[in-house]
């Protein structure tokens, strides 16, 4: 039904004019006169309405206008900015971008198009004569249910909340699927696959802890910043390095202690996770130096042998073999056969780093001999620095085996109850301690007091110059590769970081104490400090996430409350969610008729 | 008698149809003003309404171009 929405009154000009009860001499100039003044009052009532159409067209206008305006000065400022707009300018430096807000429209989309608030005057002078519903909002404290009776009757609001809660369903619904099908691998299986699902939580558990774990790889860090110091051990090799250095302070200890035994176990439980390879690997390494020194042809086919057996043995019956190898050359000679027979399992940096132990290996085997057969005069190269990287093993390899020779001689009544590898190994470190000394001080023996500073110093110096009584060697260096391969070692295996920790303690004597106290103490400091941080910031991490969740919520809830009210929100939530869904265009289509027609029916409404 | 009296009511008769004339007259005045309101309002609204849609386009146009110069400022 066509709503006028002006009425020009009065609408029937002539009907009326006739007093009834007053008599009149002439009844058609009564009726003239009356439709003249109903016709003067049609025209009053059409100025009345021109006036209101007019002042709602200029109304419209002006504010046109100054939209209008307020446009042109925009365009104007843009004109301006561009034409300030330098393009050899970077845009937005990387910080700004974060300065940088996101784009929001400003534009306001037009809502509630047809109620009370946009009704014309007019209209609203019509609506005014209609008669107002029957006060049925009064009976409602008779309600038990709470709502309003009145809406019953008639309610302005039912199309836009009917329409209102159908879109936020259907977003609610699209979202609803699309999670499924984003989170298909942890929703789908909603009943049967709890367990998956679960699996799936514990995923996503799983990234949480890996947020979590991110204090292991801190740790890891920790530990590569430990390594850091001793960065020679850092290779792949470093368990091998460790475990020869470790040896070495262990037989320093136990040389100066005289307890050779415990460094051993050490040195074992160290390797444990490799047992097989390091001994294969410090016997290659040393079968690899002596055999350059065979080819080289400098050593003798008889000190070959023993000294393969010397480290042939370290898989093996190393220990007496190689201190009876002086003594007794047979038994070396098999492992000296068997050694180049052996196939040397070099690992590649011990291979590349077999270059200069060869060298190194060459002068000891020479040293040997001498050692061997004269005396110590010309001692053999002290043991390279153990903080080298890739030469320390070889180097250590080398060196024991001429502390081997020497000590072996003067201390083989301990040696021989290492037979382990790891105790020879050890033994020639304890030893490579005190022929150090002995260089320096051309003292055979290993008795000198070699204090654990000095047993790393002579290495270096010694190494260089052979014959050359080196001055005492710099201590650092030894604690130093010491504390980087123990470091590295702990962080790697916890469980057998602790199983050092417990067996070191008895084994170690003061010296070891020391030493391995100042490597142990990092140590566990390390390990139970990564494990607050961690706790930390799980904590911190979930709190974070729990705080991040509750403004989601609360700004879901203020989104919520708007949405009802609001048009605009609820038809660009949906839009977002079906823009994402990629089926926007029908939809947002029947949106729109959908609004058309709740145009209509609220015009209704107020009609 | 009858003849004036017969001349009279013709003559009012005649008056009569003359202000209905000057009635209708009027009144077709009217409709013709309220027909031009009305073609008046349709037509400026719908022009009104032109100028809008093309001031919003222009609006978002705009407010694209600032997006795009500006570097972080807030816009109005």
């Amino acid at each position: 039904m066509p709503l006028p929405k002006r009425v020009v009154e009065p609408v029937h000009v002539a009907r009326g004019t006739i007093p009834e009860d007053f008599p009149l001499p002439s009844e058609l100039e009564a009726v003239t006169n009356g439709t003249l003044a109903n016709t003067i009052r049609q025209l009053s009532s059409l100025s009345r309405h021109a006036e209101d159409l007019f002042g709602e067209l200029a109304k419209e206008a002006h504010g046109l206008s100054d939209r209008a305006n307020s446009l042109q000065a925009r365009i104007d400022r843009l004109a301006v900015k561009v034409i300030q707009l330098d393009s050899n300018v970077e845009e937005v430096s990387l910080q700004d971008i974060h300065m940088r807000k996101a784009f929001k429209s400003s534009v306001v989309f037009d809502q509630q198009v047809v109620s009370r608030d946009t009704m014309p005057t007019a209209m609203m002078e019509t609506y005014h004569l209609c008669d107002s519903p029957p006060p049925l909002n009064k009976l409602n404290d008779y309600r038990d249910d709470g709502k309003d009776g009145l809406k019953f009757y008639t309610d302005p609001n039912y199309f836009f909340d009917l329409w209102s809660q159908e879109m936020l369903k259907d977003t609610e619904k699209k979202l609803h699927d699309r999670g499924k099908k984003t989170e298909s691998e942890y929703a789908e299986p909603f009943r049967e696959p709890h367990r998956p699902r679960n699996d799936g939580g514990g995923s996503g558990g799983g990234r949480h802890k890996k947020r979590v774990r991110q204090p292991h790889n801190t740790r890891e860090r920790q530990r590569q910043i430990a390594v850091g110091h001793g960065e020679y051990i850092m290779p792949s090799q470093g368990i091998q390095y460790r475990s020869s250095h470790g040896i070495p302070d262990e037989a320093l200890l136990g040389m100066v202690m005289t307890e050779p035994r415990p460094p051993r176990p050490n040195s074992i439980e160290l390797r444990r996770s490799y047992p097989p390879e390091e001994h294969q690997i410090y016997s290659p390494p040393m079968s690899e130096h002596y055999r350059a020194a065979n080819y080289t042809g400098q050593v003798q086919g008889y000190e070959d042998s023993a000294y393969g057996s010397h480290y042939a043995p370290g898989q093996g019956q190393s220990g007496s073999d190689t201190y009876q190898s002086p003594g007794a050359p047979g038994t070396p000679n098999r492992f000296g056969r068997s050694r180049p027979s052996q196939p040397p399992p070099a690992p590649p940096s011990n291979a590349s780093s077999n270059s200069t132990p060869t060298i190194a290996s060459a002068n000891n085997t020479p040293t040997r001999g001498r050692s061997m057969s004269t005396g110590r005069d010309t001692l053999p190269p002290p043991p390279p620095p153990p903080g080298e990287p890739m030469s320390p093993p070889s180097m250590n390899g080398t060196l024991p085996s001429h502390l081997l020779n020497r000590n072996g001689s003067r201390s083989n009544s301990p040696l021989p109850n290492h037979q382990s590898t790891p105790t020879v190994a050890s033994v020639h470190l304890g030893q490579m301690m005190p022929i150090g000394t002995d260089e320096t001080e051309s003292v055979p023996q290993d008795l000198p007091p070699p204090p654990p500073t000095p047993d790393p110093a002579p290495p270096r110096p010694v190494s260089p110059p052979c014959n050359i009584p080196p001055p005492p060697p710099p201590p650092p260096p030894p604690p130093i590769s010491n504390g980087p391969p123990l470091a590295p070692q702990m962080p790697i295996t916890n469980g057998d970081i602790a199983k050092m920790i417990v067996n070191n303690p008895p084994k170690l004597k003061p010296l070891k104490s020391i030493v391995d106290g100042q490597l142990r103490k990092p140590n566990n400091p390390n390990l139970p400090a990564p494990v607050d941080p961690r706790n930390d910031l799980l904590k911190a991490i979930r709190d974070g996430i729990k705080l991040r969740k509750v403004e989601k919520i609360e700004q879901k809830e203020v989104e919520r409350v708007n949405a009802l009210n609001d048009v605009a929100s609820i038809l660009a939530r949906r839009v977002a969610v079906e823009f994402s869904d990629s089926d926007s265009a029908s939809e947002s289509e029947c949106d729109s008729e959908g609004w058309g027609e709740q145009e209509n029916t609220s015009a209704t409404n107020v009609a | 008698m009858s003849t004036t009296h017969r001349e009279a009511i013709q003559k009012q008769i005649q008056q009569d149809w003359a202000n209905r004339e000057y009635i209708e007259v009027i009144t077709g005045s009217i409709k013709k003003i309220t027909d031009f309101l009305n073609s008046f309002d349709m037509s400026c609204r719908s022009r009104l309404a032109v100028l809008n849609e093309k001031l919003t386009t222009l609006e978002r146009r705009i407010e694209y171009l600032e997006a795009c110069v500006t570097k972080g400022e807030t816009l109005t």
